[in-house]
């Protein structure tokens, strides 16, 4: 096929979205909506594996000190934590630095009676250890030391927001899987009715003995534009919906967010792709049984 | 040519569409396939085109034994044939000239090659001056030139006509075959299929007369002397 024959079938295939601009108004609107939903359940997913990763990926253990330990005998006990075994490097935090970071989430006349005397945390040392795998028996030579109260578990933290991040991820999925087989039957039936709209005329190209590929061209052109134009548009609405839908997800369960700006690139990119690949998909859905039907069959006559 | 090998087709439904029928057209023919509807014409044009396939027998166009043609290969087979329909098929939104050169994008030919053509080609049937109009604008005679100038673009080896003269009236069925014969002298190979005996009867040509699925007649028709009445 020539460079101008391959021309004339793209410009078929856009004119033919205007032809049926009802149909591809609708199918846009579907599209974009399924698009932003899977959208939004992706973002969903990578935002809680990155706060998975970021919690995981640091193995800071705090262990609190006994209420009644002063603060140089604190720095004993540090001392004696350091010594452990599978320790390699300890912090200590004093309950004054400690109250401090409550300060933005206390009223102030709350936080004022929590400083200095009326301060209810204990001293603290924030351990971190060489081997998370060594992590039991490290807390447990830990507790022996005299003046230690309880060690923080991390882990259980780690634990419950990987078990979270399955959780979104396996919701993810079904959802992604679900809305992409929505859309792709969208465009299908969208291609579909085109087909039905233009069977003379394709009855005619196969009388004449264009090719199966010949007549499937305009059709999977029209149903790839559909998919790039809700693409594109789902791209822009994503911008502004981020935020919304993120504070709104933060608002149940705190940890820090992505940037959209650093997704932003990625989101759009992977929003166009995959509106071409459900349309191209969908059209060739209805093509391919469109195609192997002759003559009066093919016109229903 | 096209050669007809103990030929017979049975539908799904039962129809016993053609029984045994074996024959052969040669390359440059002029030929009428005669019988009244349900005789088997519409069949036999299926099974030349391959949009059918022959329950028994084989069938040879250009060669090619049509059972053993593969799909992906028909459309090449269909190249080498213009087919005419009785109810012309023009797309009412398209210009005469669209409509003949749509038949030539469709085969993937160069916009040069198209400006060229198809001009040359409402020429040949004399609808150069009703190139700008649309079909609903023209006659039934003149729709049917349409169909028969989008049949020839593509330079066909063979034109096959369904019943070309069936919505048209008397007078220009005369023409539209007139028309045919000429194509015939330029050296393509003609197939007319009718149920119009009296057309048949003025030309001087093979005719193959088919019944309840068996060819009944293939012979000569001898034009009368005198005053060949439509």
């Amino acid at each position: 096929m020539n460079l101008s024959g391959l021309g004339y079938l793209l410009k078929e295939g856009i004119k033919s979205i205007w032809t049926n601009r009802m149909m591809s108004i609708a199918s846009v609107g579907v599209l974009i909506s399924c698009l932003l939903l899977t959208g939004a359940a992706s973002l969903l997913s990578l935002n809680v594996s990155n706060a998975v990763d970021k919690i995981g990926g640091t193995n800071v253990t705090r262990v609190f000190l006994s209420m009644d330990v002063l603060d140089d005998e604190a720095r004993y006990i540090e001392e004696d934590i350091k010594r452990i075994d599978n320790v390699v490097k300890t912090e200590f935090v004093s309950k004054d630095e400690a109250i401090k970071d409550y300060q933005e989430s206390l009223r102030e006349d709350i936080f004022n009676q929590l400083i200095g005397e009326g301060n209810p945390l204990p001293h603290a040392v924030d351990v971190t250890m060489e081997d998370l795998a060594q992590y039991d028996r490290t807390v447990e030579n830990i507790m022996k030391v005299q003046g230690v109260e309880s060690v923080r578990d991390t882990r259980e933290i780690a634990e419950k927001l990987t078990s979270l991040q399955k959780l979104v991820n396996t919701m993810s999925f079904w959802i992604i899987l679900a809305l992409t087989l929505v859309s792709v039957f969208i465009i299908s039936n969208t291609i579909r009715m085109t087909m039905y709209a233009r069977r003379f005329e394709i009855s005619i190209m196969k009388s004449v003995g264009a090719t199966d590929t010949f007549v499937r061209i305009p059709f999977i052109v029209e149903g790839m534009t559909i998919g790039a134009i809700s693409g594109i548009t789902t791209s822009v609405l994503m911008v502004f919906l981020y935020d919304a839908i993120m504070k709104s997800v933060q608002s149940i369960a705190k940890f820090e967010l992505l940037n959209y700006s650093e997704v932003a690139v990625f989101v759009s990119i992977a929003f166009v792709g995959a509106g071409v690949i459900i349309g191209a998909l969908g059209s060739m859905l209805s093509i391919g049984r469109y195609l192997r039907k002759e003559g009066n069959e093919l016109l229903g006559w | 040519m096209i050669e007809f090998r103990n030929v017979s087709k049975v539908y799904h439904t039962g129809t016993h569409a053609l029984n045994q029928v074996s024959l052969i057209i040669e390359k440059g023919e002029f030929v009428f396939i005669v019988g009244s509807s349900g005789a088997g014409k519409s069949t036999f044009l299926k099974l030349i085109m391959r949009e059918e396939t022959p329950t028994s027998g084989s069938i040879i166009v250009n060669d090619i034994q049509l059972e053993k043609l593969k799909r992906r290969k028909v459309p090449m087979l269909r190249r080498s044939m213009g087919i005419v329909f009785q109810d012309f098929r023009l797309i009412d939104k398209m210009t005469v000239y669209e409509n003949v050169a749509f038949a030539m994008r469709a085969v993937g030919a160069r916009p040069r090659a198209i400006k060229k053509r198809v001009p040359y080609i409402l020429e040949l049937v004399g609808l150069e001056n009703k190139a700008e109009n649309y079909p609903s604008e023209l006659s039934g005679g003149e729709q049917q030139r349409v169909a028969l100038a989008r049949a020839l673009v593509n330079n066909p080896q063979m034109i096959i006509a369904d019943e070309p003269t069936g919505n048209v009236d008397p007078e220009m069925s005369y023409e539209i075959i007139e028309l045919l014969h000429e194509i015939n002298k330029r050296g393509t190979t003609v197939l007319i299929v009718t149920h119009e005996h009296n057309l048949v009867h003025s030309f001087n040509s093979r005719c193959i007369t088919i019944d309840k699925g068996v060819v009944v007649e293939d012979a000569m028709e001898i034009k009368p002397s005198e005053g060949g009445q439509v």
